[in-house]
C-alpha cells in the first residue's frame, strides 16, 4: 500500500525524498485521510514538476477535508435515510427509482464523510477506520450494481441492493466505534450512530414495534451523522483538539 | 496575513507550522508531524508535510541534514529563521489588532 502510494510521485521526487518519505509512512498506520493526503501530495508533486500550479488555489488540507466531510455527512445522511424509508415503503408504495438514486447519492456522500472525518480515528484505530471505509464502499458498489441491474429488469439483484445497504449501516457503526474510542468530535453523536443498526435490526427481526424500532434506528443513524457533520464544520473554524486517549 | 511568496499557496499554513516546529532545533519528518499535531491538535498528513517541505527547501528556508538511517533531519536556515520571525511578528500584530477591535465592540 505504502509503496503503491509513493509510486504515484514523480521519479525525480522519489529519488530525492522517497526513502525518508517511506520511513515516515512506516512509523504509523495509514488511514483513509493519510491515503487521500498522499494522493493529493503526489498530484501536487506531479503538477509542480510539470510547471503547473505555481500559484495553487487557496489552502485546503485538513481544514478542507473536515469541511467537506462534515457537509457530506449533513447532506448524505438525510438523503440515505429518506431513500431507505421510501424504498421500504414504510410510508406507502413508491416508485423505486427516485429513492434508489437518493440512497446511491447519499451513500457516495457518506463515503466522502467517512474519508474526510476519519483523520484522527485512523491514528488510533487504523484497522477499524479502514474497515469503516471499505465495508460501506463495497456496499455502495453493490447498491449501484443492483440499481443498474434492477433498472434493466434483473430483479434477482434486489438482494444485492439490500446487502449493500446493510454493509453501509455496519460500516457507519464501525466508524462510530472508532470515533467513540478515539474521543474526537462527539462521543454522544458517535454513540447515537453506533446504536442505530442494533435498534434497526431489532425492529427488522419482527415484533409489534418493528416499524417503530426501524424508524428509531434510522433516526439515530441520521442524527448521529448530522451531528458529527455539524461538529466537523464548526471545528473547521476553531482548533480541533483530540482528547487524550 | 498572506505569506509574501506565492509559491506556498495552500501550503502556507503547513509551511509556517513546520518552521515553528524546527525553531527549537533540527527534526526529521515524523518528529515534525508529531510536533505539529501536538501543538495544533490537527493531524498533518505526510503528503502535506512533504509538499510544504519541498517548497521550504527550494526557497532556502530549511535545509536537509545528512540522513540518520533512513530518516533525514531538516533544520531552519538563517533566512528561514528571519522569515519565521517576520511572519510571527505579523501574526502577533494582527492578533493584537483583532483583540483590540473585539474589546472595543464589547460593552
Amino acid at each position: 500500500m505504502r509503496e503503491l502510494l509513493i509510486s504515484l510521485y514523480p521519479a525525480r521526487w522519489r529519488a530525492r525524498y522517497g526513502d525518508e518519505f517511506l520511513a515516515i509512512l512506516e512509523e504509523r498506520p495509514l488511514g483513509p485521510f493519510d491515503a487521500a493526503d498522499i494522493l493529493l501530495g503526489a498530484l501536487d508533486a506531479q503538477l509542480r514538476l510539470r510547471g503547473v500550479g505555481r500559484q495553487p488555489p487557496p489552502r485546503r488540507g485538513f481544514i478542507m477535508s473536515l469541511r467537506l466531510g462534515g457537509l457530506a455527512a449533513i447532506v448524505g445522511a438525510p438523503l440515505w435515510t429518506a431513500g431507505f424509508v421510501i424504498l421500504n415503503e414504510l410510508f406507502g408504495t413508491a416508485d423505486v427509482r427516485a429513492p434508489a438514486v437518493m440512497m446511491a447519492v447519499g451513500s457516495l456522500s457518506l463515503l466522502v464523510a467517512l474519508a474526510g472525518l476519519s483523520a484522527f480515528q485512523a491514528r488510533v484505530q487504523p484497522a477499524l477506520s479502514w474497515a469503516a471505509f471499505i465495508v460501506p464502499a463495497v456496499g455502495t458498489v453493490a447498491v449501484i450494481v443492483a440499481m443498474v441491474g434492477v433498472g434493466v429488469g434483473n430483479t434477482a439483484l434486489t438482494d444485492a441492493f439490500f446487502i449493500g445497504l446493510f454493509a453501509f449501516f455496519i460500516g457507519s457503526s464501525m466508524f462510530a466505534v472508532a470515533t467513540f474510542r478515539t474521543g474526537v468530535l462527539s462521543s454522544r453523536a458517535a454513540a447515537l450512530l453506533g446504536v442505530a443498526p442494533i435498534i434497526s435490526m431489532a425492529g427488522g427481526s419482527g415484533g409489534g414495534f418493528g416499524d417503530v424500532l426501524i424508524l428509531s434506528g434510522l433516526a439515530c443513524f441520521t442524527l448521529g451523522w448530522m451531528a458529527l457533520g455539524v461538529l466537523a464544520v464548526r471545528q473547521d473554524r476553531a482548533p480541533v483538539a483530540a482528547r487524550p486517549v | 496575513m498572506e505569506r509574501k511568496s506565492p509559491q506556498f499557496g495552500r501550503f502556507a499554513e503547513p509551511s509556517l507550522l513546520i518552521l515553528v516546529s524546527l525553531s527549537d532545533g533540527p527534526k526529521h519528518g515524523y518528529a515534525i508531524m508529531q510536533d505539529v499535531e501536538s501543538g495544533t491538535g490537527r493531524p498533518m498528513g505526510a503528503g502535506t508535510l512533504y509538499a510544504a517541505l519541498v517548497r521550504l527547501e527550494e526557497l532556502g528556508l530549511v535545509e536537509a541534514l545528512p540522513p540518520e538511517d533512513r530518516r533525514r533531519p531538516y533544520r531552519l536556515t538563517a533566512v528561514g529563521a528571519s522569515d519565521l520571525a517576520e511572519q510571527l511578528r505579523g501574526i502577533s500584530k494582527f492578533a493584537e489588532q483583532g483583540l483590540r477591535q473585539l474589546g472595543e465592540q464589547q460593552p
